[in-house]
């Protein structure tokens, strides 16, 4: 079974890009370049531009200037259904029309690979069949994704994606509405699809998962990047206060060697 | 629903995919590959099935009435040899009425689930955001000589697009979806309400009494060429509807999700509108507002479907079965009086409008 979307793995990247949100200029003149077969967590406070920043890369929204680069060429130019078999997104609190089963949703990611006269291939069926396994999500193929625990829901859309069986996945806070267990096994699934070929950039709030599952991380206040890199190397508490306004600590966890969170607390006034 | 796994031909690797539950499958080696074709099991019976309930009302519709017609003596008169008086009952009195019935049903229910679709909101149907009201307003305008006349049908189609404009104008960027987009075009629909009022109140009795079927919605005035023009607009509408119905079972996804499988959502939208709104136009100008035919139709074709896809091809025939049951119990009910078909629907849709609004949420996307 091939498992890996294609051979050669497409590049993302921005170009001066300046993007706003209504008439609020939210991003001005932005240059990322997104590490290839890597996880990718966007952070920063609320309102700092990382969702916008996703929704251009996912070419939802227009930027007003520069541009959106897949593999080097402007993706607003590109056809949407081409787009779709190059990159695949996962929007913040997706919902499925009521009744649908977890396969029928994931049928759906095969749609840019299909047309009027090609409705349904073997292939449609092995890489479908894949995704159900991939996600974990055999045994719940016919439940409807109502009937879902959060996690098991968000699998299933994140199954969707990989049926898309693109190189590239945008993921916006997926697990933003999801109790400890269940960030853990979404986390887990990005990170073996990244281990298998895949680029995966995610939008994020919580600092301590991006640590924690990411391998690049992209720290963004006011529509800025302040910090790029890997998370071991760019976290420190100069960061986090410049972020979120809070005092912290540093720790490195003796389990996995990422950076650990401790001792939060809010700057005091008298500084 | 018995297993039945399609035809397969040419052999060959690609040819033997695991059958998928639900569905038949035809695949076939094309010139540019293997090609498949797949159905809905439960979509192909249930279009079979309403359009069989429609032939079945048809026959029905031709044969009742001041004068019965036996329903082997209706089929005589349809294939031409029946005596002279059933002949002329069927083809030339029940027939043209019988089309018109069926078209705007057909019309206003794909209509509304192109509408409903758009919006993601099962209320979000022509009739209710007050297209039908600006397409009457219109056509009546033309009728009662408010400085210009251009045929109803050109004048229905101005407004329902200057509704539907409007509308949107009102809700402010908010775009199809929400309550605002719902709100605004009831304002909007309560407006030409008001002004199609007052061109009949300010007008001669007679001239108010002749576009009088325009409000209610009626089938017995039908002007000459507006039927025609309806059924090549529905016959095309239907076509550009289900060639679009891949895009439309995505469209009840959110924009983010749909545009991520390969929507181009913002054209697609506007395509659909233009649909719903030009199919309004043209049924209102046939049959005055039955509105409500957009509403009841595409719920029965949901009650009856999966949610795997929009059902437009059942809703379009469920509307079309409405509304001919709908005008055969106008005509016969209270006959020698004729309930113009508009109160029907009404009379059956305002119990359903509520029975929608008051059994337990069901979301529509």
């Amino acid at each position: 079974m091939s498992q890996s979307p294609t051979p050669t793995m497409p590049s993302l990247a921005t170009q001066s890009l300046g993007m706003s949100y209504g008439s609020r200029q939210v991003i001005d003149s932005l240059d990322i370049t997104l590490p290839s077969g890597q996880v990718t967590a966007i952070v920063g406070p609320n309102g700092c531009g990382k969702s916008t920043l996703l929704a251009g890369l996912a070419r939802l929204h227009k930027p007003d200037s520069g541009a959106v680069l897949l593999d080097g060429a402007d993706i607003q130019r590109l056809p949407t259904r081409q787009l779709a078999t190059q990159l695949a997104l996962l929007p913040q609190e997706a919902v499925a029309p009521e009744g649908l089963t977890v396969t029928e949703l994931i049928r759906f990611g095969r749609q840019p690979h299909q047309g009027w006269l090609r409705q349904w291939s073997a292939e449609d069926q092995r890489v479908v069949q894949h995704a159900l396994a991939a996600a974990g999500l055999e045994q719940l193929a016919d439940r409807p994704i109502d009937a879902l625990s959060g996690g098991q829901r968000q699998r299933a859309w994140i199954a969707m994606t990989i049926a898309q069986q693109t190189p590239l996945l945008l993921l916006d806070e997926p697990t933003s509405a999801l109790d400890l267990g269940h960030q853990i096994e979404v986390f887990e699934l990005v990170k073996h699809l990244a281990h298998h070929g895949r680029t995966v950039v995610m939008v994020l709030h919580d600092l301590a998962s991006a640590c924690r599952y990411a391998d690049h991380l992209i720290a963004m206040r006011e529509g800025q990047i302040i910090a790029e890199g890997q998370p071991a190397k760019v976290v420190t508490p100069d960061l986090v206060r410049m972020l979120y306004q809070v005092e912290c600590s540093l720790l490195t966890d003796p389990a996995t060697g990422c950076p650990l969170l401790t001792n939060v607390r809010r700057i005091q006034a008298s500084n | 629903m018995p297993a039945f796994y399609g035809i397969l031909s040419g052999g060959g690797e690609n040819d033997s995919v695991p059958p998928l539950q639900g569905y038949w499958r035809f695949a076939w080696q094309g010139r540019h590959g293997a090609n498949s074709l797949m159905f809905e099991q439960r979509a192909v019976v249930v279009n079979l099935g309403l359009f069989g309930a429609l032939l079945l009302a048809s026959v029905i519709y031709l044969s009742l009435g001041s004068v019965k017609v036996a329903p082997m003596a209706v089929l005589q008169a349809l294939f031409g040899n029946a005596d002279m008086m059933a002949s002329f009952v069927v083809q030339e009195l029940r027939l043209p009425r019988l089309a018109a019935a069926v078209s705007t049903g057909a019309a206003f229910a794909l209509a509304g689930i192109l509408m409903q679709t758009l919006a993601r909101n099962r209320l979000a149907t022509p009739g209710i955001i007050g297209i039908d009201n600006g397409a009457t307003a219109f056509a009546v305008a033309s009728i009662v000589g408010v400085g210009f006349s251009i045929a109803p049908p050109a004048m229905a189609l101005a407004g329902a697009t200057t509704a539907a404009v409007l509308t949107f104008g009102l809700a402010a960027g908010s775009g199809t979806q929400g309550y605002r987009f719902i709100v605004a075009g009831i304002g909007v629909g309560a407006v030409f309400g008001a002004v199609t009022q007052l061109m009949l109140a300010r007008v001669a009795i007679d001239t108010a009494n002749a576009a009088y079927p325009w409000t209610v919605g009626s089938l017995n005035a039908r002007p000459s060429g507006a039927l025609q023009l309806l059924m090549f607009g529905l016959a095309l509408g239907l076509a550009t509807a289900m060639a679009l119905a891949r895009s439309l079972t995505l469209l009840r996804f959110k924009d983010a999700t749909a545009s991520g499988l390969g929507v181009n959502v913002r054209r697609r939208r506007l395509e659909v509108l233009l649909l719903s709104v030009a199919l309004t136009g043209l049924a209102v100008a046939v049959a005055g507002p039955v509105g409500m035919v957009g509403l009841i139709g595409p719920e029965i074709a949901r009650s009856l479907s999966s949610s795997r896809s929009v059902p437009v091809l059942a809703a379009t025939l469920a509307g079309a079965l409405v509304m001919v049951l709908a005008d055969l119990a106008g005509r016969t009910l209270l006959a020698p009086i004729e309930i113009p078909v508009g109160i029907v629907t009404a009379v059956v849709g305002g119990p359903w409008l509520l029975w929608i609004l008051m059994r337990p949420q069901r979301s529509f996307t």
